[in-house]
């Protein structure tokens, strides 16, 4: 009955024996002293502390190891102009986990959160550079490549609206920034496209590209992302056309843009004018800037 | 931070060891549990930095944008006014970034902090599991447990501590109140409420994370927007709760520091161990 000393229970021996089996289960224990030499506690502490004074600028040497050159350099822990490359080795081993992670949360039989009409919020123009000028929407043609027929096709907006289901969805789109946005979408699915123009056999990935975007001078910069073809065929993957029940404007991304929930905003490309299906992983813009490839939220 | 007097080990058991110099300890921490308590530093650091980095990139708290600059973010009107008010800083040449120059890994890089906030969150993780083996095989975690009995405890600890400024000023004596146990009633409380919390940042953190795949995880939490709002109010949690808990192992002293260490003290009180010496 060791737990009785704890002076708070002792009331407690009043009560039903089974409560008093089960507080003793959780009831702390005595402590129980050692006897030890006087003089191994200090040859333990020299010990402990070595390893520990170890441990702790082992520790600070791999963090440090991973911050960014300007960052060190700021903090005075690097000299400035040093070249060459930085060690980013554990930042992109924890990049490719949280990516095989969440391929592996993946799943096209989960569908995302839909939501009703008065749930809907504003949408903000979030072209990263300048907003294309308009003038390239009445002569805007998808090309589609890599298809199993071998031929490139050149698709027109109103014989993609004409010849697939268009579909609705009210869904929140979230930004690798942390804001995020629901919005009222319609469009073919992507899925209907892959069965109409099915791609080559061995494609397990889409490059989806934007010829009219443009950087923050308003200079050309072709805008591409990366979709792998499990995501696209999902129901709620869209090559959205409209928004809120109007055809998409123009800092939306006018005439076709993808639509893809369950990936950060960052891959719902806009003004896509050409959409290749490859067997190898293809470029993306923003992992060549440091993001994920995958982007699966 | 065991309260009371302390009861130096040199005590003499039994008359057959009296002739050598002996010393009592108690174990106080498993191996596990001291080396996930360092690593926690490193951690939470790392945590807190980039994710304040992730954080400007869209800031969870705004106002209306200033009419004059634009600006709609809390941390950016804080900077323009430390900025302001403190001398040597009337010339910074960044003011709304102020805070984020000294309270991040710093703006503008999204992309690097948010690598840097998955790395630290699979090792905190990680952390936080080698945490729980620990408290399982060394039985740390009976100590951990609040109970509803300790109710009385808590109160009376606070009421210490918030006394304890006019005591001391008053220059009065305050006996600290004594309880058997390993941790006091609201050292209990805290610790427990701590790891709750670092449960509940991972859990917040998935949910902002995986919105879509763990959509049941971001609506317990009211959704993506209030997941943001929990996650970083749970940042503020651990940021207060090192304030007390660096004091008060200052305050309680080396021992206590150092059984954080090494796994044992020499200061416990003796009623701890009676009943096996009675």
């Amino acid at each position: 009955m060791s737990f009785k000393k704890i002076g708070a229970e002792e009331k407690s021996s009043k009560r039903p024996s089974l409560l008093k089996k089960f507080q003793g289960v959780f009831s702390e224990r005595p402590v129980e002293p050692i006897e030890v030499e006087p003089s191994i506690l200090r040859r333990w502490t020299r010990r402990d502390l070595l390893l520990f004074g170890a441990g702790a600028l082992a520790t600070l040497a791999v963090g440090g190891s991973q911050l960014p050159r300007e960052l060190l350099q700021q903090l005075g822990l690097a000299e400035s102009g040093t070249t060459g490359p930085e060690n980013k080795w554990l930042l992109n081993q924890a990049l490719r986990l949280d990516d095989n992670l969440a391929t592996a949360l993946y799943s096209q039989h989960h569908l995302v959160p839909t939501y009703s009409k008065s749930q809907i919020t504003l949408l903000k123009n979030n072209y990263n550079g300048a907003t294309p000028d308009p003038g390239y929407i009445p002569g805007w043609r998808l090309t589609l490549g890599g298809l199993s027929s071998g031929w490139t096709v050149s698709l027109d907006i109103e014989g993609l609206l004409a010849r697939h289901q268009i579909h609705d969805q009210i869904t929140r789109l979230v930004c690798v920034e942390g804001w995020s946005a629901i919005a009222w979408w319609s469009g073919l699915r992507f899925d209907d496209l892959l069965q109409a123009y099915p791609p080559v056999s061995q494609a397990k990935w889409a490059l989806l590209e934007s010829s009219v975007n443009l950087d923050a001078n308003g200079n050309p910069d072709p805008y591409f992302v990366s979709i792998d073809l499990l995501t696209a065929q999902h129901p709620q993957t869209l090559l959205a056309t409209h928004l809120n029940g109007k055809p998409l404007p123009v800092e939306h991304g006018a005439p076709l843009r993808l639509l893809a929930p369950m990936k950060l905003g960052l891959k719902n490309i806009k003004a896509i004018t050409r959409i290749s299906y490859t067997k190898d992983e293809p470029p993306d813009y923003w992992e060549k800037r440091g993001y994920s490839a995958y982007d699966g939220i | 931070m065991s309260s009371g007097r302390p009861s130096r080990g040199e005590t003499m058991t039994t008359g057959a060891r009296a002739s050598k110099p002996r010393a009592l300890v108690v174990r106080r921490h498993h191996l596990l549990v001291r080396i996930s308590h360092w690593l926690n530093i490193p951690l939470l650091l790392g945590l807190i930095l980039s994710g304040i980095s992730i954080y400007w990139a869209s800031p969870i708290f705004q106002h209306p944008p200033n009419p004059t600059t634009g600006n709609f973010d809390y941390f950016a009107d804080a900077g323009i006014w430390i900025c302001a008010h403190i001398p040597w800083l009337h010339h910074y040449a960044d003011p709304a970034n102020w805070v984020y120059n000294h309270g991040s890994l710093g703006p503008s890089m999204l992309a690097f902090a948010l690598r840097f906030h998955w790395l630290c969150t699979y090792l905190f993780m990680l952390n936080g599991l080698v945490y729980l083996v620990g408290l399982c095989i060394g039985a740390g975690w009976r100590s951990l447990l609040p109970r509803l009995s300790d109710a009385r405890g808590v109160l009376q600890m606070v009421r210490h501590y918030l006394s304890l400024p006019y005591v001391i000023l008053a220059r009065r004596r305050q006996i600290h109140p004594s309880f058997w146990t390993k941790y006091n009633p609201l050292q209990r409380l805290a610790y427990f409420t701590v790891a709750i919390a670092g449960f509940l940042a991972v859990a917040t953190g998935w949910a902002i994370h995986k919105p879509a795949q763990l959509s049941w995880l971001t609506a317990i939490f009211g959704g993506f927007d209030n997941a943001r709002v929990w996650h970083f109010w749970l940042m503020v949690f651990f940021m207060v709760f090192v304030i007390p808990h660096v004091v008060l192992v200052i305050a309680d002293g080396w021992d206590t520091l150092c059984s954080m260490v090494t796994g044992w003290a020499i200061k416990f009180r003796r009623p701890e161990v009676s009943d096996h010496e009675l």
